[in-house]
């Protein structure tokens, strides 16, 4: 099991995962738990992994088809509505069509982007539900990382407060000890998505004690 | 005499779009012809949709009736799955691909579309059946368009004259009267009605003016 | 294309030389005077431009030889049309367009197809490759009695946009306004593609 969580700021969107080894002889920069779905989408997941594959494409394939029918950016409650619907897609349908999958998917995202709305951010669960959170923690230990959440988060935290308040809570309840490697942190704002590079953790989880 | 079907058909008629500052004119005479006959002499060839665009559309009749059928249902499904109306640039950008989307057996029809964009000026997209599109500032289309393009780069974009003029709406009104005016005089497919559309913030109007029945 | 003002008339042509989509000359003149008072302009196959262009000077010499005065429009006209009809079945692909001052000092233009149909008008009257465009724009532009200054703007921003929107022609601009005191002949520089 792995540690996800998001926090959604004014000025955009905090992605913040733990990225387990289950070996010392583990790549960790092999692991990637926050995905981009389009420049103005990032996505991080917790579950089976190998199943957010299927669930990462469409939901590409959504902004790409959309942008190309209309010229503009998905909205991001469309999209998270739409990898929603393919949650569903497994077993036969009433009027017999051939099953699209055998199993329902085993993993939970939170899609996160900005639209014209502003900043947003979807959880997704296995069932197909979709519920818009201020800040979430799904995963290992997300019980204890929900209530930090809870306690810290204020409408008006700026990017940065929300970047070091996402590692903060992770390295609460975090197993191992929070390090530049073990986590992995992404940005969507206006300039678009972001992964920020270990170098720059490094500063930051320093900056935490 | 065995006698070869062909699907399409020439229905004639003349649109003209204009955009301002805010707003956008859009009209289009309202006979329908085929050949000498006159078939109709009000059958709106612009069309006023939903999410405030408004199209004008030239050519084939039956195939722009169908298009704005499917565009009306196309706008329907976009406000149910993304709880908005669909931007005019997002309509453009989506009857390109219908249009398209038929490559290979094309909707005969020269659309003008008319709306305002995403800063809430106004905007004018041309296309050709195929769904080839550009944004302008004006355009025409249809049977007089070879008439009335050279007048409109003279009067609405200023070509060869020195001032430029941010127009009104009664002014764009009264130079898009004008190019139907003379149109009505020199092709037979254009005349009878002049119908104006005027789409502003606050919606869209509509206005119906006589033209020469000859 | 010509057009009627007070007292006064204009004609104007492009200087474009070409064939279909290649772009051979760009000085082409297409309008010859008759006499101090008439023109004629020749839109179509060059060839057949140059060839009837000395085929009237030659016939209107003619005339004033033999009947010791200048020849009027109207009989221009004719002259024309007639020249155009004896080739019947193997035509001139010319469109003429005449401009000059009656006697009386009124305005006379007209047309002709290539076999020399007449066409007289009391307004403009337009021929060549841009045709549809130049009508449009004198349909709009154009409005009875213009003093000679208005008539020349009308027919320049008539033929200059006009002509703007047809790829084959252009090069410039020529117009002559032929009042009963002179001739004002001014060449336009247009868009050079």
């Amino acid at each position: 099991m792995f540690l996800t969580r998001r926090i959604q700021t004014k000025d955009g969107i905090v992605l913040a995962v733990e990225k387990r080894s289950t070996s010392t002889l583990l790549e960790s920069s092999s692991i990637e738990k926050i995905v981009e779905i389009d420049t103005h989408l990032g996505c991080a997941m917790s579950g089976l992994i190998a199943d957010s594959r299927t669930m990462i494409d469409h939901a590409r394939v959504e902004c790409q088809n959309h942008w190309f029918t209309f010229d503009e950016k998905m909205k991001v409650e469309s999209v998270a509505q739409s990898v929603c619907d393919l949650a569903l897609r497994f077993g036969e349908s009433a009027d017999g069509e051939d099953a699209l999958m055998s199993r329902p998917f085993g993993i939970a995202l939170l899609i996160g982007g900005i639209d014209e709305n502003g900043p947003q951010l979807y959880h997704a669960d296995p069932s197909g539900t979709l519920t818009r959170y201020d800040a979430k923690a799904i995963g290992s230990g997300s019980e204890g990382a929900q209530t930090e959440l809870q306690e810290h988060f204020h409408k008006s935290l700026t990017l940065e407060e929300a970047i070091s308040l996402s590692l903060k809570v992770l390295k609460a309840v975090m197993e191992e000890k929070i390090s530049s490697t073990n986590v992995q942190v992404a940005t969507v704002t206006k300039e678009g998505y972001k992964v920020l590079p270990e170098a720059s953790l490094v500063d930051k989880i320093a900056a935490l004690a | 005499m065995e006698h070869a079907f062909s699907p399409y058909t020439d229905n004639g008629g003349t649109t003209v779009a204009i955009a301002g500052k805010d707003f956008v004119v859009v009209g289009g005479d309202t006979r329908q012809s085929e050949g000498y006959n006159i078939n109709s002499r009000y059958a709106p060839k612009v069309f006023a949709l939903s999410n405030g665009s408004v199209l004008a559309t030239g050519g084939m009749y039956a195939d722009a009736v169908t298009l704005v059928k499917t565009l009306g249902m196309r706008l329907e499904w976009y406000q149910f799955q993304h709880d908005k109306d669909m931007s005019s640039p997002a309509l453009a950008q989506m009857l390109s691909t219908i249009l398209y989307g038929k490559r290979f057996f094309p909707y005969y029809v020269w659309n003008t579309l008319g709306g305002l964009d995403e800063n809430g000026e106004g905007a004018v997209f041309s296309y050709d059946p195929v769904g080839n599109f550009q944004k302008y500032k004006y355009g025409c289309g249809g049977s007089a368009s070879h008439l009335i393009q050279p007048f409109l780069d003279n009067q609405i974009g200023r070509k060869h004259l020195d001032t430029q003029i941010d127009y009104t709406i009664e002014q764009v009104k009264k130079i898009m009267m004008d190019a139907f005016t003379s149109a009505t005089e020199r092709d037979i497919y254009t005349g009878d009605n002049l119908e104006i559309f005027i789409i502003t913030k606050d919606g869209v109007t509509k206005e119906l003016h006589p033209l020469k029945r000859d | 294309m010509a057009m009627v003002g007070k007292n006064c008339v204009a004609i104007a042509c492009d200087k474009r030389f070409g064939v279909q989509a290649l772009t051979l000359g760009m000085d082409f003149d297409k309008i010859f005077p008759v006499n101090d008072k008439l023109m004629i302009g020749l839109a179509g196959l060059a060839t057949d431009v140059e060839t009837l262009h000395e085929k009237f000077r030659f016939k209107v010499n003619m005339y004033k030889l033999n009947e010791d005065r200048e020849i009027t429009p109207k009989t221009f006209a004719h002259l024309v049309s007639s020249t155009l009809y004896e080739k019947r079945f193997g035509p001139y692909f010319v469109d003429p367009v005449v401009a000059g001052l009656n006697p009386d000092g009124t305005p006379f233009i007209c047309s002709t197809d290539l076999i020399g149909c007449i066409n007289f008008a009391k307004d403009f009257v337009v021929a060549g490759t841009a045709s549809s465009m130049m009508y449009g724009m004198c349909e709009s532009l154009w409005e009875p009695d213009l003093e000679p200054e208005s008539l020349f703007e009308t027919i320049s921003q008539a033929m200059l946009n006009a002509v703007d929107r047809d790829a084959s022609s252009g090069w410039g601009i020529l117009v002559h306004v032929i009042t009963p005191e002179k001739i004002i002949s001014r060449t336009l520089r247009a868009r050079m593609d």
